[in-house]
């Protein structure tokens, strides 16, 4: 009797004491998380209320919001950025819902291409994009508009590029394999039986689209319109290549300037006060996006079996609606890689011609280390390598809590996981290096590789934990508890039972994350130094100093790597884990 | 019975037999003739529908039951149009439907159905008001705007929903949008209802609840329904008829006693009810020799002598004695009794052979004894 009393209340101390164990962790694990994500933007509020250079100190003080919100340029650029990310959002969506559409519930042709191509579209960085279409509409450079002037001796050129319209364009482009990805995931938890349910109520096709399919998605496509229009407002790329040199700013290329001035002194006050208008305007969309997808889930029956639904018989309009998916693809892949391959094999940007043809050759590609050393490209192996790595080991760590533990606050843990999908790469970045500045003793990271690869860690932890929450969620604790009941210690079980079975997409993700990490220039831009150049902020230089030829060369060979390795990761691991990846 | 008039159709869930069908079609509503169907997968082509034949008369609740798999729910999908059929005919009241060799193919918003979704498909946009107006707002048979909430109204009181019109579609239980999806499904007085499992996704308890009524329901109004299930029970309770499907073909079509007391075939009486299998061979012309012995039976024309059989009892008309003596027939050992409430179950074992028979009540037999077992001649069954 005795024996067992304290045997009981050993295995209750060692009960407290594991959890006390596993809550410790959690705990540490948040705090970490709250200084990655919350340190960077409180520098963003803090260097909005000061003025000088990072770190002199000084009192806090309004001057910087009093400065630009009494210069009427402030307006006109909150009108170019609502502006732009409107009509962004316009472009992107009125590709994404049709190719939704066609791609799910149509007998299309060749849909397997059409999805690697996407993908490929993913992989193409938005600034090679967009050097490749002004390479093509630019009003003075322009293969278009130069051929224009050749074949009818117009005086003017025939399209610019320099435009709100045109900026909106590129962006809207670009986004379209996200908001693809997002809509399609939506749309596959949606049961097809209620549209049947319409039609055997003798209700018309068309009415039945206008009254049941199109409420029922609007919450999704809502959704994403938000999604949209808060990354169109922080995005950089498009406003900086097309934006600076048309004149047409917008907030985050006024942030950019601020901190990188082409001349004279950075201040970090003016970047503040026009990064807190952002900030509050992504958090507020951030917002409502949330409550739309909670709607949207409120939306989603649980369906019987998974009855697939019939697909719609494309009949004559099958090549209306394959030319409808080539011009998408054309804008999003094509036409820039083309542009981009002609322009490297080329001594100058020319129409083809005979002469052109002639001077064909692999100049610009031999002759690219004459511009550019090997650091960058060591820095971009470092990017690959690092930031997969810490991401999802950090995503792994937060999902197993959020999943796994009873832990108390691990809805707060995912939240602040969740926060970096609604703040400004641009603003991340600049909070970053304030921080870097400022406290250089206790933060000693200025100016090196390891200060961009924590901003992409922080950036794509959202992401991660999306994934890793996913894939958790998938295998079910009792698949973990048979393993354990079976008399297999913890090790074994996690070793021999989750481990393989989260291994596929945490793999997955991780190829992605590097990908982006690698693609990615914003943040590279706003936090370099001329130590930690990575290939992307290479390209950009180039082109900044009028380099074409080699701007095209390198960026070919930036999406031909990029191309290859996801090919070759994609097709090794259908080999040997495809089953569990098909999941993903 | 007097010609169809106009009053009729507004004539709330009172359906008048429309006799200008008997002349042209009998009774039939539902003509199925030769309904093939098949699906092109990578490993190439699945069969889904073998030649469907199937007719349907007015007011009739038939049955499709099969394993999952078998063809019903394409066959029922086929009726509804949300499937064209590859080849054969389909003729809904009098109307041709579908002829796959004519190109023929009615578009599902034109026939006269009412369907019930297993998953319900509850618009979740909608209240439970809109969700069965719906169909009388936007569909084939839109009436004027005054009489809908009236007609709304005697749908829900019919599945004692009367109330719960404006509790919006997510707010509702799994037997709440059933009986939503059943008055949708009748609100437009069709003349045929069809419905894809509809109690499968409900708990045990409300599943019989809801069974007990959906017969009230369509007894009462008259309606001919063809009804998919994968649960026996289900069938045998509902139907007026039932068909038993098998990898895309109708095995035995019948009215439910009969598939329970005559299936057709081995597999009808694998899959409806409870059955003892024994294997045997003939051995005269009614005579079949089996572990329990040589049975006298009477060998279905078609089986040769020496041919190999399979011999069925149902468990209830295994008869079991004990062996005090006085009881005649084969003796066997009680390897497990299971007590069931109403009825006990109890497994023998006769020459390596283990019978299940059921008893009403509860009986004094108990594992270990001996026991006589009787076995009627009349009762078994013998398949090819």
């Amino acid at each position: 009797m005795k024996a067992e009393t304290v045997s009981g209340s050993f295995g209750q101390l060692f009960d407290t004491k594991k959890v006390n164990g596993v809550g410790l962790f959690a705990g540490g694990l948040t705090v970490l998380l709250v200084l990655m994500v919350g340190v960077p933007l409180l520098m963003v509020i803090l260097m909005s209320l000061r003025t000088g250079f990072p770190g002199e100190g000084g009192p806090l003080t309004l001057a910087n919001f009093m400065a630009v919100y009494s210069s009427p340029g402030t307006y006109k650029v909150l009108l170019n950025t609502l502006l732009f990310a409107a009509g962004t959002v316009l472009v992107t969506i009125s590709f994404a819902v049709p190719l939704v559409w066609l791609l799910m519930r149509t007998d299309l042709p060749l849909k397997g291409t059409i999805y690697v191509l996407m993908t490929v579209g993913i992989l193409i960085p938005v600034f090679l994009r967009t050097i490749a279409w002004i390479l093509l509409l630019s009003p003075r450079i322009g293969l278009v508009n130069q051929w224009a002037a050749q074949l009818f001796g117009l005086d003017r050129p025939l399209v610019s590029l320099y435009n709100i319209p045109g900026m909106a364009f590129i962006q809207g482009v670009s986004f379209v394999p996200s908001a693809f990805f997002m809509l399609a995931a939506a749309y596959r938890t949606m049961d097809p039986s209620l549209e049947e349910a319409a039609y055997t109520s003798g209700v018309s096709k068309f009415q039945t689209f206008l009254r049941i399919n199109v409420p029922i998605t609007w919450p999704a496509i809502a959704g994403v319109m938000v999604y949209l229009f808060m990354s169109a407002i922080a995005v950089f790329e498009v406003p900086a290549i097309i934006g600076f040199p048309a004149r047409i700013l917008v907030l985050s290329a006024l942030i950019f300037t601020s901190t990188n001035p082409p001349t004279g002194l950075p201040d970090y006050g003016l970047a503040g006060a026009y990064g807190a208008v952002m900030l509050v305007a992504g958090l507020t969309l951030a917002y409502f996006y949330v409550r739309l997808v909670q709607q949207g889930k409120k939306y989603t029956v649980i369906t019987g079996r998974g009855y697939r639904p019939r697909q719609i018989a494309l009949g004559r309009w099958k090549w209306a609606a394959l030319a409808f998916v080539m011009l998408y693809l054309s804008m999003e892949v094509f036409i820039p890689f083309l542009v981009l391959l002609w322009a490297s094999l080329l001594p100058y940007l020319q129409l083809p011609s005979a002469e052109a043809l002639a001077q064909i050759s692999l100049n610009n590609y031999e002759t690219i280390f004459d511009f550019v050393d090997a650091l960058p490209f060591i820095n971009t192996a470092i990017l690959m390598l690092a930031v997969p790595t810490g991401t999802m080991l950090l995503a792994v760590l937060v999902s197993w809590i959020v999943v796994r533990t009873q832990v108390s606050f691990r809805g707060s843990l995912d939240t602040v996981a969740f926060l970096p999908h609604a703040i400004p790469s641009i603003l991340l970045a600049v909070g970053l290096g304030y921080l870097g500045l400022a406290y250089r003793n206790i933060f000693p990271v200025y100016g090196t590789i390891a200060i961009i690869a924590i901003a992409h860690m922080i950036s794509w932890i959202a992401y991660g934990t999306r994934t890793t929450n996913g894939v958790m969620i998938q295998v079910h604790r009792e698949l973990e508890e048979a393993g354990k009941v079976s008399g297999a210690s913890t090790s074994r079980v996690l070793g021999r039972i989750v481990l393989p079975l989260v291994a596929a997409g945490i793999f997955n993700s991780w190829i992605w994350i590097s990908m982006l990490s690698y693609r990615e220039v914003t943040m590279a831009l706003a936090l370099g130094t001329r130590k930690n150049l990575v290939i992307s902020t290479i390209v950009w230089q180039f082109w900044g100093n009028g380099w074409v030829p080699q701007v095209a060369a390198l960026g070919v060979l930036l999406v031909l790597f990029a191309v290859l390795v996801v090919g070759i990761l994609k097709i090794g691991f259908s080999r040997f884990g495809g089953e569990f990846a098909s999941g993903n | 019975m007097g010609r169809p008039t106009q009053h009729s159709r507004i004539s709330i869930f009172r359906y008048s037999s429309t006799p200008s069908l008997q002349s042209s079609r009998g009774y039939f509503l539902i003509s199925i003739r030769g309904l093939r169907k098949w699906f092109d997968s990578r490993r190439g082509r699945v069969e889904a529908l073998r030649g469907i034949d199937l007719e349907v008369t007015e007011k009739e609740f038939c049955v499709l039951l099969g394993p999952s798999g078998c063809g019903k729910t394409t066959t029922l999908r086929c009726v509804a149009g949300l499937e064209r059929p590859d080849a054969g005919e389909l003729e809904i009241a009098g109307t041709l439907a579908n002829s796959a060799a004519q190109g023929i193919y009615l578009p599902t918003e034109k026939r006269d159905i009412g369907m019930v979704f297993q998953s319900y498909a509850i618009w979740p946009h909608m209240n439970v008001f809109n969700n069965v107006a719906f169909p009388l707002i936007r569909g084939r048979h839109r009436i004027p705007k005054d009489q809908v909430a009236e007609k709304v109204r005697i749908a829900l009181k019919l599945v004692q929903l009367d109330g719960l019109e404006d509790r919006p579609a997510t707010d509702l239980s799994g037997g709440q949008q059933q009986r939503v999806a059943m008055a949708r499904a009748m609100v437009t007085e069709p003349k045929i209802l069809l419905m894809d499992e509809p109690l499968s996704n409900l708990d045990a308890r409300l599943r019989e609840q809801m069974r007990v009524e959906l017969k009230k329901i369509t007894k009462a109004v008259g309606v001919t329904t063809l009804y998919v299930t994968h649960d026996q029970a289900e069938a045998l309770s509902l139907g007026d008829k039932v068909c038993v499907m098998y990898d895309g073909a109708i095995l035995q079509m019948a009215p439910p006693n009969e598939v329970y007391a005559r299936p057709a075939s081995l597999f009808v009486a694998q899959f409806v009810g409870e059955m003892n299998f024994v294997k045997g061979y003939v051995t005269g012309p009614s005579q079949v020799e089996c572990p329990l012995g040589k049975l006298s039976l009477s060998v279905p024309t078609g089986i040769s002598v020496a041919s190999p059989v399979t011999l069925a009892i149902r468990p209830e008309h295994v008869k079991v004695n004990s062996a005090d003596g006085m009881a005649s027939g084969l003796s066997g050992n009680i390897t497990s009794k299971n007590y069931l409430g109403d009825a006990a179950l109890l497994e023998i074992e006769i020459n390596g052979v283990t019978l299940l028979a059921k008893l009403a009540g509860d009986s004094d037999l108990a594992v270990g004894q001996k026991a006589m077992v009787n076995l009627p001649s009349h009762r078994w069954h013998v398949f090819p």
